[in-house]
């Protein structure tokens, strides 16, 4: 079985690369779950293919993150529901319950 | 129970703050969470609400570490130098350089 | 001990010295992520393969 693979995004730059590698993450059977904080929430507004990363991966951001970066906390970017805008806590899991580690 | 050691690492003026509430969310959740700001970062003083962050972060057994003396003086940090941070992230589990530079 | 560095650009003194420092007699492995197609496939395989993985600036 597969290893499962949690990324934590703190550069807004890196969105290419978090679909790449959850692609082919997921190519191999992975579990993966991705936390957006910071200015990083912004991907949930801008990248086109935010919502199709919310199909194939667990993703949620931090809500307080994207209400300091200016959207309003009802706003809630195609893909995610409500229980996805979350707290610092998704972060602690990642690390506590997945087997490998990415920050980007 | 071994506990997860955790550092994150800023090298951005814009990402300190929220890097070191990053820091203290994992403290939160039972981890040994330290934050070091680097390089030439100007850091402000902290407001009332990111100084308590930092002391409640110190009361979890955490710190925040910093390579400049205007930081370590302006923000009460503990100053560390890059071969001794080097030698603090051999003893972790999760090693963050977050955000941008 | 396994160790993957990643780098999201190409690594300036400081990245290197810490790096230096991390992988000390330990095993390491590297990934630049930062040429213009990275091999998404083979840097999940470092990943997996890895103790503790370090994306660098």
């Amino acid at each position: 079985m597969s290893k499962s693979l949690g990324i934590f995004v703190t550069n807004p730059n890196q969105f290419k690369h978090i679909m790449g590698i959850t692609k082919a993450a997921k190519a191999k059977g992975s579990n993966v779950k991705v936390f957006f904080t910071w200015d990083s929430t912004h991907n949930a507004k801008k990248e086109p293919e935010f919502a199709e990363l919310c199909k194939i991966a667990d993703v949620s951001i931090c809500v307080d993150s994207y209400k300091n970066m200016g959207y309003d906390i009802d706003d809630i970017p195609e893909g995610l529901d409500a229980s996805k805008m979350a707290t610092q806590a998704q972060h602690g899991i990642i690390i506590e319950d997945y087997d490998c580690y990415l920050s980007l | 129970m071994e506990y997860n050691k955790v550092c994150l690492m800023y090298r951005n003026k814009e990402c300190v703050v929220d890097g070191i509430r990053s820091a203290l969310g994992l403290a939160v959740e039972n981890m040994y969470a330290y934050g070091c700001v680097m390089d030439e970062v100007e850091m402000d003083k902290f407001n009332e609400l990111q100084a308590e962050s930092l002391e409640m972060l110190r009361d979890m057994e955490g710190d925040v570490f910093a390579t400049k003396a205007a930081n370590c003086e302006i923000n009460d940090l503990e100053p560390i130098t890059i071969e001794e941070l080097g030698e603090k992230l051999r003893d972790m589990t999760h090693i963050i350089p977050y955000g941008i530079i | 001990m396994k160790i993957l560095n990643v780098y999201r650009s190409e690594p300036d003194d400081t990245t290197k010295k810490l790096v230096e420092i991390v992988t000390r007699d330990r095993e390491a492995d590297s990934f630049d992520l930062y040429v213009d197609s990275p091999d998404y496939d083979a840097l999940v395989d470092k990943i997996f393969a890895a103790d503790q993985t370090i994306s660098w600036w």
